[in-house]
């Protein structure tokens, strides 16, 4: 059976308003891709202002490996005096 | 297997012909052929006799290195061709080592292997042999493969090709090095070739003195013809040269165990070895300069012909590729490709709140007006919510030592507060609902792009009047013809893209950053003092006019000062004035509260100079006739118009600095004008254009 008039404009109504739901939604979702990138690129604004590749330098063996286990003991230090002093202050 | 035939040109080549003949009937190659081009010794008969080896005669004005040896492999059967002169003779293992060099990879093109010295050859070529080749080895002495920007150097003294190689490059007719030329052209055509130590042949022309420089005259003399190489020669690096290679062959004959009787004879031979090779090979490479009988003397082989007479051609320097793009290479594509397609139009997305707006930017400089007038909107755009991107074509690589990161902060911290993310290039282009183009050079790059519902184009100025008839004046007129929806930079701008190019196009007003640029009652405003934005490197703002304006003013009011900014290097004058160079937009704001009257010239568009110095109440005068008049109304309204002439320009400064009731007003109705002028009312402006672009069809 052929559409009425009527239920024709309701569905090209529907159709409407599910593509500005979807365009709507694909703003967004570029919006927080966009918002993703800037946040990458405000946190390596340092190693880029100093042509750093932080990856390329940990990659090193005899850089990366022991500059690794340094922070991890100097992370280790730290938190061991945050509980030290938790505790002394009993909190 | 493959076979593999061997080819010999051959011309008087008695003395060593037995010995060659003798290690190929060992060696054993499928077939042997020998080209002679008019013996006159015992050759031909010696050729005849060997078993085994077709003999090719032909006449001696026949021969050519390149001619003849691919008459050779015309001629000749097999797969594989090899080229010996007549003096190598190939060591066992010859021919073993040969194919074995074709098996390293299918894409080895050709094969060669050193030469080695025969006992009685001068330590001077002995040593210079041993280490040319040593050169070429691979790891631990091994065969190399070598392929493109690698040394193309073959030798058809000992050298195989594979022959589809060969039918596709073909040796070259030229007088001398065919060789060279042939393995400049298999690595520009995608082959490889191989160097096989131990495809070793004895081979060494050891001559007189005289002879070896004749012979150096001649090498350097083809090599300037198949590879334009001109030898360089400088005296005094010559004779450092001749110090340290002689030095050397002594090192190596010592090394050998050479008697220090013989080291001392040969040091003398060594020294003028090293000597005429550089001043002969020198003369070789610059052979064309030097009359016929002089070449024909200087030539071991006799040759007057110079192959650079002053009617022929010179010999061309072969150039390889720099660059991987032209600066203007999207230009190129969209006039060969056309604009890539847009999406087709979303219903509503005009009216759409939130709009997804790449703009794409040229390379910026701190103080660059035009990108903080760019930026001022896009930080805006960006605060009402649209998802805002900056894209750098920077095609010329003036900020190629900046990342996206360092990049991103200049933005925002030169010219506004931006939060989106910066990309350099289009690799990662992911699409818009409107690309705006920001200069010419970023509108052939815009139209490439794909995956946007619209372009639209922010045109700060009319571009193709900041060059001279030139192909940057061309391509800037060309980006106004691609139907992209302008949005100008002012009324005049406007009518000019719709006028002139029949572009589409919308206005918006250069807004005034007014907690910046106001009044300041903390702030002594000076009686006699003329302010001019004098940036003699931007030839739109006409600065030697503005410079004989304040001349002429000088000559009549000596009294007054005149200061000079917006540009580090001090313009030379004829008169005496202070100069501050380039100031911030504070340091600005301070300098027009205290300045008498301002003077801001341009040739093009408006800028926002005038309107950032009647904000502060000072008054300004500048050109008319140009665009000024487009918002400021005919007469100028609270700016000073004056035409393009210096005494004219002088006469209104100087009405400004007589007439305090002239001066009250112009500087109480510039206050009132530019006070709607702001960057949100110019904000709305460029937000509708951009909608209309969208809407456009």
């Amino acid at each position: 059976m052929a559409a009425t008039g009527t239920e024709r404009d309701a569905e090209l109504e529907r159709l409407r308003t599910r593509v500005a739901e979807l365009e709507a939604e694909l703003v967004e979702q570029a919006a927080r891709t966009e918002r993703i990138v800037a946040a990458a690129q405000q946190r390596t604004y340092w190693l880029d202002r100093w042509h750093l590749d932080l990856d390329a330098l940990m990659r090193r063996r005899a850089v990366g490996a022991p500059l690794d286990t340094a922070f991890r003991a100097l992370r280790k230090l730290r938190h061991g005096v945050q509980r030290a002093r938790r505790r002394l202050s009993g909190s | 297997m493959s076979r593999v035939s061997v080819v010999i040109p051959v011309k008087d080549g008695e003395r060593w012909l037995p010995e060659l003949l003798a290690a190929l009937a060992r060696e054993a190659p499928d077939e042997v052929l020998a080209i002679d081009s008019g013996s006159r010794d015992g050759s031909v008969e010696l050729l005849r006799a060997a078993p085994g080896v077709t003999l090719l005669e032909i006449p001696p004005a026949e021969f050519g290195h390149g001619r003849t040896r691919n008459l050779g492999a015309e001629r000749a059967s097999g797969e594989i061709v090899a080229f010996l002169t007549q003096d190598a003779t190939p060591l066992p293992g010859w021919l073993a080592a040969l194919r074995a060099g074709f098996a390293l990879d299918e894409r080895v093109g050709a094969v060669f292997g050193p030469h080695l010295p025969r006992l009685d050859t001068s330590p001077m070529v002995a040593r210079e042999l041993e280490r040319h080749f040593a050169g070429f080895a691979g790891p631990g002495g091994g065969p190399s493969l070598h392929g493109a920007g690698d040394e193309p150097f073959l030798s058809n003294v000992n050298a195989a090709y594979r022959r589809d190689c060969w039918e596709q490059l073909r040796f070259r007719d030229v007088p001398y090095s065919e060789d060279q030329a042939f393995g400049r052209d298999l690595l520009a055509a995608g082959w490889l070739k191989a160097y096989v130590p131990q495809m070793a042949v004895l081979h060494a022309h050891d001559y007189g003195p005289l002879e070896f420089m004749r012979r150096y005259f001649d090498e350097y003399r083809g090599l300037r013809a198949t590879a334009g190489h001109v030898e360089a020669f400088r005296p005094l690096g010559a004779l450092r040269t001749v110090r340290a290679e002689t030095a050397a062959d002594l090192r190596w004959m010592r090394e050998r165990g050479m008697p220090a009787g013989a080291r001392a004879r040969w040091a003398a031979r060594a020294t003028v070895h090293h000597g005429g090779r550089r001043v002969f090979s020198a003369l070789g490479s610059r052979a064309e300069r030097l009359p016929a009988p002089v070449r024909g003397r200087l030539s071991l082989e006799g040759r007057g012909d110079g192959g650079g007479s002053s009617a022929s051609v010179p010999p061309a320097t072969p150039m390889t590729p720099r660059r991987t793009e032209d600066p203007y290479g999207a230009a190129t594509r969209v006039m060969r490709d056309g604009p890539a397609p847009l999406l087709p139009p979303a219903p509503g997305l005009a009216e759409r709140e939130r709009l997804r707006i790449a703009l794409v930017l040229p390379p910026w400089r701190r103080g660059s007006g035009g990108h903080n007038t760019l930026m001022q909107l896009l930080s805006r755009l960006e605060r009402r919510g649209h998802v805002c991107t900056v894209w750098l074509h920077d095609p010329h690589g003036e900020l190629r030592a900046a990342r996206p990161a360092v990049l991103r902060r200049q933005l925002d911290e030169w010219f506004a507060p931006f939060a989106g993310p910066v990309y350099v290039g289009f690799e990662d282009w992911h699409g818009a609902d409107v690309a705006v183009a920001t200069g010419w050079q970023t509108v052939h790059p815009l139209l490439l792009l794909d995956q946007t519902h619209a372009r639209a184009y922010l045109v700060n100025d009319h571009e193709p009047e900041f060059f001279g008839t030139s192909t940057e004046r061309a391509l800037a007129q060309d980006t106004y013809r691609h139907g992209i929806h302008c949005v100008a930079a002012s009324p005049w701008l406007r009518d000019l893209m719709t006028d002139r190019y029949g572009a589409p196009a919308d206005a918006f007003q250069l807004g005034v950053d007014h907690a910046v640029y106001a009044p300041r009652a903390d702030v002594a405003r000076r009686a006699d003092t003329v302010v001019y934005y004098a940036r003699h490197s931007t030839d739109r703002r006409a600065v030697p006019i503005g410079l004989m304006a304040l001349g002429e003013l000088h000559r009549r009011r000596p009294q007054t000062r005149v200061v000079l900014f917006g540009t580090d290097r001090p313009p030379p004058t004829t008169f005496p004035y202070d100069h501050l160079g380039v100031l911030s937009p504070p340091q600005l704001a301070a300098l027009y509260a205290e300045a008498t009257v301002g003077l801001c010239l341009s040739l093009t568009n408006f800028s926002l100079m005038p309107k950032e110095m009647l904000a502060c109440g000072l008054p300004c005068v500048e050109l008319a006739g140009v665009s000024a008049e487009s918002i400021f109304g005919s007469d100028g309204g609270p700016l000073a118009l004056a035409p393009l002439d210096p005494v004219a320009l002088a006469d209104a400064l100087e009405r400004l600095l007589d007439d305090r009731a002239e001066w009250e007003r112009r500087s109480r109705t510039g206050i009132e004008f530019v006070a709607s002028h702001t960057w949100d009312v110019a904000t709305d402006e460029v937000e509708a254009g951009l909608r209309h672009a969208l809407a456009q069809p």
